[in-house]
């Protein structure tokens, strides 16, 4: 059996409207977080989770970290269902939920640490060893004294990937962990993520909305949609269904005569520089260049695929999200 | 070390940090304290009570230097769950009943020690009327101890329904404000419980309210007597026998349909 593996999942949660007028109870609308979801994830795989806000994730995420009961649906975690064995499961699971702190707000982060330790009862030596090997890895050295109140979103977020990695669990769940991050830090997280998974093995769940955090860290993409699995693999294949547009910008060395261009969805000229916008099941470069080429004498030309975010909207609007 | 005592010993250190909230609070119980005494001096001089003025002053005493420990919640836990903090401590590997009653402790206990140590020394040092007496035997202070102990427990336990109830409500404000109400009437501190008629005593007495500071003070007092006092602890251990099993069962039923909201 895979080391992760969900059978039929189903949750639905009853959120209460405003009363209407004149109508004394107050009505109970039922939302449908997850529809038969079923999965399986190796161990070491390193898989993202993606879907529109209130797709479900989130509650996949508390569902597989033992914290809420589904309303049906067989999951094992490592042989174990989370929420009937709950404190055995934790303690082999690792979690980091990007908006919420597990650290304490007034007290140094090394302070919080400690905590996490005796919770998790990690052996005096076995403890330095990790906390040393986190605080290189994710460059804590300086901060480690600091509270956490004192410290930047950035710091802060390595801080709580740490407090959630310390005791080596061999299953971590990263619900947005880039939210609100800049270029550097983002970056510097996802460095540290191939790195955990490589050196130690760590099967990673990773649900964001940051494509570029998938594109980097994912190999497997799942996508939900409406508590539906909409589509489970290779992102590459996935993207590729969906990314036809590009963008082929060409300067010239002088103010070109627009082309007459069959095919193309857009053409604008901006100075010297004409943007043409196409598909490439409706033209292929290899007709598109002798036409431009017959405008002037071009002097730079660059191809863009279309932007992910964009790949995904598109993607989410084909599939009725 | 154990992780209950590992969360205790963060959380008591972390209450000291607080020191100007404590000072506020050392400040405010004195000043009621005061009050209250001149209230019942004023009572007693129109109209003395069967109750002697000393053991009601001493009440009173007692009851504002351990304010702390009876009325006073943890707002770190109560935003814990009402914004769904709570969710990373269902992911630990420990009993989450236990884990918040060692953390309510700590807050209760490091609290209680920096607003009434302090009192207590004051309230000893006013003059004859106004201040503190002494215990009324040395048995009876052992006892009281003991039972303060016990009340301790009960006062925690008390408050862990509490939060179950606000697991259920998402909001402390209401349940709480009703809670406080029950609080502050029936462990004295409002009146003094030996100050109601005499046939309310047994049913009174009874409630689990009445272990937490009442009995301690009863016995400080001598109006329970140290050769029946164990009586007293039992009636008080087998409230916290219940409290804790009402709390925990409530805490695993919450566990179960529990919704951590907001994405």
């Amino acid at each position: 059996m895979s080391y992760i593996s969900v059978q039929g999942l189903c949750k639905h949660f009853d959120v209460r409207q405003k009363r209407e007028k004149g109508s004394l109870l107050r009505k109970k609308e039922r939302v449908q977080a997850l529809q038969d979801v079923s999965f399986d994830v190796e161990q070491g795989e390193l898989v993202g989770y993606i879907g529109p806000n209130g797709a479900g994730k989130s509650t996949t995420v508390k569902i597989l970290s033992g914290i809420m009961v589904p309303d049906s649906g067989v999951v094992s975690v490592g042989g174990l269902t989370p929420w009937e064995n709950r404190k055995e499961h934790v303690r082999r699971i690792g979690v980091v939920f990007g908006q919420r702190m597990q650290l304490w707000w007034d007290v140094p982060i090394a302070d919080s640490y400690d905590l996490l330790k005796d919770i998790y009862r990690i052996p005096d030596s076995e403890y330095r060893q990790r906390l040393d090997e986190l605080t290189e890895a994710l460059d804590l050295g300086g901060i480690i004294r600091t509270p956490l109140r004192q410290l930047s979103l950035g710091q802060r977020m390595r801080a709580e990937l740490c407090g959630s990695l310390l005791h080596r669990p061999e299953l971590l769940f990263l619900d947005e962990p880039t939210i609100g991050l800049d270029a550097v830090s983002k970056l510097a997280l996802r460095d540290f993520l191939k790195w955990e998974n490589r050196e130690h093995g760590t099967t990673i769940m990773l649900t964001t909305h940051d494509m570029e955090d998938i594109a980097a860290l994912c190999s497997r993409v799942m996508v939900l949609g409406h508590g539906r699995k909409l589509y489970d693999g290779d992102l590459s294949e996935l993207l590729g269904r969906f990314d036809r547009l590009r963008t082929l910008s060409a300067t010239y060395d002088r103010a070109p005569e627009v082309p007459e261009l069959p095919g193309a969805e857009r053409v604008d000229l901006e100075g010297e520089t004409l943007k043409i916008t196409y598909s490439t099941d409706k033209m292929e470069i290899g007709t598109l260049l002798p036409l431009l080429q017959k405008a002037g004498g071009i002097r730079e030309m660059t191809v863009q695929p279309q932007n992910i975010d964009h790949l995904i909207a598109a993607m989410y609007q084909e599939m009725g999200l | 070390m154990n992780a209950y005592y590992a969360i205790f010993r963060l959380r008591r250190r972390l209450e000291t940090q607080y020191r100007g909230a404590a000072l506020g609070g050392l400040i405010c119980q004195v000043f009621f304290g005061l009050i209250l005494i001149a209230l019942y001096r004023a009572l007693y001089a129109g109209r003395p009570q069967d109750m002697p003025l000393g053991h009601v002053v001493t009440y009173v005493w007692i009851n504002q230097a351990f304010f702390r420990m009876v009325l006073s919640s943890d707002p770190e836990l109560l935003d814990k769950i009402r914004t769904g903090g709570i969710a990373y401590d269902m992911c630990r590997p420990v009993s989450l009943y236990g884990f918040y009653y060692a953390r309510l402790m700590a807050q209760k206990i490091m609290g209680t020690f920096l607003r009434g140590a302090p009192m207590i020394v004051i309230a000893a040092l006013l003059p004859k009327g106004w201040g503190i007496s002494l215990p009324a035997s040395l048995p009876g202070f052992l006892w009281a101890a003991a039972a303060m102990l016990l009340g301790l427990l009960c006062v925690c336990a008390m408050e862990n329904i509490t939060m179950g109830f606000t697991m259920r409500t998402l909001d402390s404000r209401g349940m709480q404000a009703m809670l406080n109400l029950l609080m502050m009437l029936l462990t004295g501190n409002v009146l003094p419980l030996t100050l109601y008629p005499d046939s309310w005593q047994p049913v009174i007495t009874a409630l689990p309210y009445a272990q937490m500071l009442d009995a301690p003070i009863r016995l400080y007092t001598g109006i329970y007597a140290p050769e029946t006092a164990w009586l007293i602890l039992l009636r008080q251990a087998a409230w916290v026998a219940v409290l804790v099993c009402a709390g925990s069962l409530m805490w695993r039923a919450n566990q179960r349909r529990l919704v951590i909201q907001g994405g």
